[in-house]
């Protein structure tokens, strides 16, 4: 509570002085500090930094409706339920306006993602072409941007379509956003990574993989793309199934330096599938896996980017325990946060964890699943993994299950004991029914948000943990 | 709109300075109010400050930086107790924020889960809790004001006293089987699969406190029941060899245990003596514990329930249950009455605590022939009493049953009234039937109940306090 205090036509304002505003005729009464809170940038805090010379209210040609909701805001840090009276678009731009659109976000946004307790907010739905080739939630506010039918649509922190860009590519099959603004894309049918611009709606560059003394490498398509603070990693691959990884400076756009170039005449030395780039330890991680006839075969590699040696790679079938033959992985993931390493067997569909600090010959933990209902969901193949907030999303077949630690203490787990087989419990996130929609053929997380894409199903399913309960009133 | 928004502020009145009027701005608008009425709100709210420096300052007006519409809602709680209709118009989370920010959210609380405003023959199911996940909830419990805590698989899905607010935790269990809430925010969980009870701190989501029972055989102890008393936690193990069972009573408070009985030791035969207790509750005019198990063998249920005099650890009253055993068996502190449903039968039975030990003690309450028939319709029925009422729930409906209270008071042999007890089918034609209740619990003012492999909790309040 503010104390009152009478108010005087000093120089200086206390933060707990009372300001008037007239707010398209609406009377509005609060603190500076109210006012200030939106942040030292914003208009209402310039209002409020404007010496008082006469006592008539400052005049804003503003909704009062709208910014009685942006006032409770301010004051309590959240949004009253009136806020649903408006759409998200206007509270934004009203909030724009007003120059707290990061106070509108910090109440908007969702809470820290738990997939024990989360569900299904929004389905984001192109507007044509709508079955997502690919689709990015790295940039961590809860924004994605969906490739689908050639085309790139960003939809912002509110899940709001901002814009589209339409590239040249056909089938857009890997995205990067390396910059705020900028796309690097790859496709499957058509050779080179290109960035293309949001701001300017244009492609910026092209990075191709040539090699005038070999006469192998030509047409080569990019095939997973990942980035760093500097760098960008793109592997790539010919038609005749040489491949390497590209180090790509970010600000230049030029190519640094070419990693693990490999003929790709086996399973053990085909392109990379997958990376992910660690930031604690600067390696970045790549997987291959490939399905034949005599099962899955394939790689996990990490590399160091800046000497471009193999720091540790382990292939199977081949390396690990002989227990596990013929259990080869089908899907790996890397947690970058508490860096781990997963994989799911193919056979059996078990999950393997590794911790990346203590890497050997044979580093996998198999987890065991305690859950009696869970154990008969079948294999691994089919499956996709992704780790987010220190939990692991799989995706098999239609169900959408995570695996998550249990806390012992207070102070949460000790590293130091390593895993055991019960570290993490399984559960699904899915209802039975909603397992038929679709096999996932996708999952990221950003923004505590996951995205999930389904094979041959429009559309991305946009999930979030929520503080509310969502009753459901039936009288 | 408040009364004085017509008003100029500087053309408002200041009141006289012994006047027990004060008067308020609320975000550029005025209220007036009384002493009396901010002191209402106790004196750690904000209110009871407001009318300290209203009155330490005569002529200045106390400013509150909040949205006024809300306030005007809070005062109108303030004066009268009860929520004014125009606050439908507001969510209640907004209401809920708003008095946790003045202080005065249990003024809020008890206006809207009061459980004296529990009226067992106004209930309707008004509420659908949804549960994430594909786990079907196995437990359910409750405090007094009406949170509620849900156990579904290896998580517990934890509700406000408004179900408007929910948290979910991971547990080590595959499944809770029994669960007791201590506080909205701890609560004692247990299973028959899974060795030691544990009392969870259910905001932060990690085990406080673990107990187990040392038993003789040195192997797990599983969890069969839990119930309290007031200051007291009770804890039903069985051995993991099943070989021996017992009944720990705790300090609710310092969770250090108290005392043990009803250790049972199983070397023979003797069946009875290897039942542990699955249902445990507190007979609190009594103070006596009820105890009751049963076991379901080739030749039919058989059971037994004990009542426990916790001080001295002995059985004061025990009944052998061997045809038509219970199927579900609940105790009404307020009727004096221990009621059953029977698990062949399937009808209910009562036995008046005050006239304990006759040779059947039974009461049957519906069609008595059926027990002879050794059909098992009682199979799955629960039976929970709240308040002066029992509710006993048959596949997927609940029956009511209430007592009679009758004017002229025809004596029976030994003395007693001859109690009336009737009942009544809950809810309307199209809330009947449904998959079968797996769980009932109540709650403030409300009942909840799950369904076999229904993802969410039913609630059932009386329509006139819906939230």
């Amino acid at each position: 509570m503010e104390e009152g205090t009478l108010q005087t036509a000093s120089p200086e304002l206390q933060p707990s002085d009372r300001i008037k505003l007239n707010v398209g005729g609406k009377l509005f009464e609060t603190t500076i500090s109210t006012l200030r809170s939106g942040g030292p940038d914003s208009l209402l805090a310039a209002l409020s930094n404007r010496p008082i010379t006469d006592h008539n209210p400052v005049f804003i040609d503003r909704d009062p409706e709208i910014f009685t909701v942006l006032l409770s805001l301010l004051r309590s840090n959240q949004l009253p339920s009136t806020a649903r009276r408006f759409s998200k678009q206007e509270l934004a731009d009203e909030a724009l306006f007003y120059g707290i659109e990061s106070q509108l976000k910090l109440a908007t946004s969702p809470p820290p993602f738990i997939g024990i307790d989360a569900s299904v907010v929004a389905t984001i739905r192109p507007a044509s072409d709508g079955l997502p080739s690919a689709f990015t939630a790295a940039a961590g506010d809860g924004s994605v941007w969906i490739a689908h039918g050639g085309q790139i649509s960003s939809y912002d922190w509110n899940l709001v379509h901002a814009e589209t860009v339409r590239t040249h590519l056909d089938d857009i099959t890997s995205i990067c956003r390396v910059w705020p603004e900028i796309a690097a894309v790859g496709s499957d049918l058509d050779a080179g990574l290109h960035f293309y611009d949001f701001s300017s709606s244009r492609h910026v560059g092209s990075i191709q993989w040539t090699d005038s003394t070999d006469p192998r490498i030509y047409k080569a398509r990019v095939t997973a793309i990942a980035d760093s603070p500097s760098s960008v990693f793109a592997s790539f691959d010919c038609p005749h199934r040489e491949n390497c990884i590209l180090v790509i400076d970010k600000s230049t756009l030029k190519v640094v330096s070419e990693i693990g170039r490999q003929s790709g005449n086996q399973a053990k030395n085909m392109v990379a599938g997958k990376m992910t780039w660690i930031p604690e330890t600067g390696v970045l991680v790549g997987s291959a896996v490939t399905s034949g006839a005599f099962g899955y075969s394939g790689y996990i590699r990490l590399w160091d980017p800046r000497s471009g040696e193999v720091v540790w790679e382990t292939n199977e079938p081949g390396s690990g325990r002989s227990s596990r033959f013929g259990d080869s992985f089908a899907e790996v993931d890397v947690d970058a946060e508490e860096l781990y390493l997963f994989k799911i067997c193919s056979k059996s569909g078990d999950l393997g964890v590794a911790d990346m600090r203590n890497l050997g010959s044979d580093p996998w933990v198999y987890l065991k699943d305690k859950n009696p209902s869970l154990i008969n969901s079948g294999g691994g193949g089919n499956s996709v993994m992704h780790c987010y907030r220190k939990q692991a999303f799989v995706g098999r077949d239609g169900g959408l299950e995570v695996w998550s630690r249990v806390a012992e203490a207070e102070n949460g787990v000790d590293r130091e004991n390593g895993f055991s087989e019960g570290l993490y419990r399984r559960n699904f996130m899915n209802k039975v029914e909603d397992s038929e929609k679709g096999n996932i053929k996708k999952i990221e997380g950003g923004g505590n948000r996951l995205f999930v894409s389904r094979e041959a199903v429009e559309g991305i399913e946009v999930w979030e943990s929520s503080y509310a309960s969502g009753a459901m009133p039936v009288l | 709109m408040p009364p004085f928004a017509g008003s100029a502020s500087n053309g408002f009145q200041q009141p006289k300075p012994d006047s027990n009027i004060i008067a308020i701005d609320v975000g550029g608008q005025l209220f007036q109010t009384t002493k009396q009425t901010l002191n209402l709100a106790g004196p750690k709210s904000l209110f009871s400050k407001i009318s300290e420096s209203a009155s330490s300052n005569e002529f200045c007006t106390p400013f509150v930086d909040r949205d006024p519409e809300l306030f005007s809602i809070l005062l109108s709680l303030l004066r009268t107790g009860n929520l004014p209709s125009k606050a439908k118009a507001f969510d209640l989370q907004d209401l809920i924020s708003e008095s946790q920010y003045y202080g005065i959210e249990s003024l809020l609380v008890n206006s809207l889960s009061n459980p004296s405003q529990f009226e067992a023959f106004n209930l309707e199911k008004s509420m659908i809790l949804p549960i994430n996940g594909r786990d079907s909830p196995s437990a359910i419990a409750t405090t007094r004001y009406g949170s509620l805590h849900v156990a579904h698989g290896s998580k517990i899905t934890s509700f406000d006293w408004s179900l408007r607010r929910k948290s979910t935790i991971l547990t080590q269990f595959t499944a809770v089987d029994s669960l007791l809430a201590i506080s909205p925010s701890v609560a004692a969980a247990g299973a028959t699969d899974f060795s030691g009870l544990q009392i969870l701190d259910l905001q932060k989501g990690f085990v406080k406190e673990t107990l187990n029972w040392e038993n003789v055989t040195r192997s797990s102890s599983t969890v069969q029941a839990i119930g309290s008393s007031p200051e007291l936690l009770f804890a039903s193990f069985e051995s993991g060899r099943r070989n021996s069972n017992s009944i720990m009573v705790y300090d609710l408070h310092s969770l250090s245990p108290v005392t043990e009985i009803g250790h049972n030791e199983i070397y023979g035969a003797e069946l009875d003596s290897a039942i542990p207790a699955t249902k445990l509750k507190w007979v609190s005019g009594y103070n006596l514990l009820m105890a009751s198990g049963s076991h379901s063998g080739p030749s039919g249920v058989q059971g037994n329930i004990k009542l426990w005099d916790i001080r001295s650890g002995n059985v004061v009253w025990e009944v052998k249950e061997n045809t038509d055993c219970f199927s579900d068996v609940t105790v009404s502190d307020s009727l004096s009455v221990i009621f059953k449903v029977g698990v062949n039968s399937g009808e209910v039975f009562f036995t008046d605590l005050r006239n304990l030990g006759a040779e059947n003690p039974w009461v049957c309450l519906g069609d008595r022939r059926k027990v002879v028939n050794g059909k098992k319709e009682g199979v799955g029925c629960k039976i929970e009493s709240h308040g002066t009422q029992v509710f006993c729930s048959k596949g997927g409906d609940i029956e009511l049953w209430s007592e009679v209270v009758m004017g002229s008071k025809k004596k029976s042999e030994d003395g007693l009234d001859d109690r009336v007890f009737r009942k009544n089918s809950m809810g309307r034609a199209e809330d009947m039937g449904g998959s079968r209740i797996t769980t009932l619990a109540f709650g403030g003012n409300k009942m909840f109940m799950t369904r076999k492999d229904q993802q969410y909790v039913e609630v059932w309040q009386s329509y006139a306090r819906a939230l």
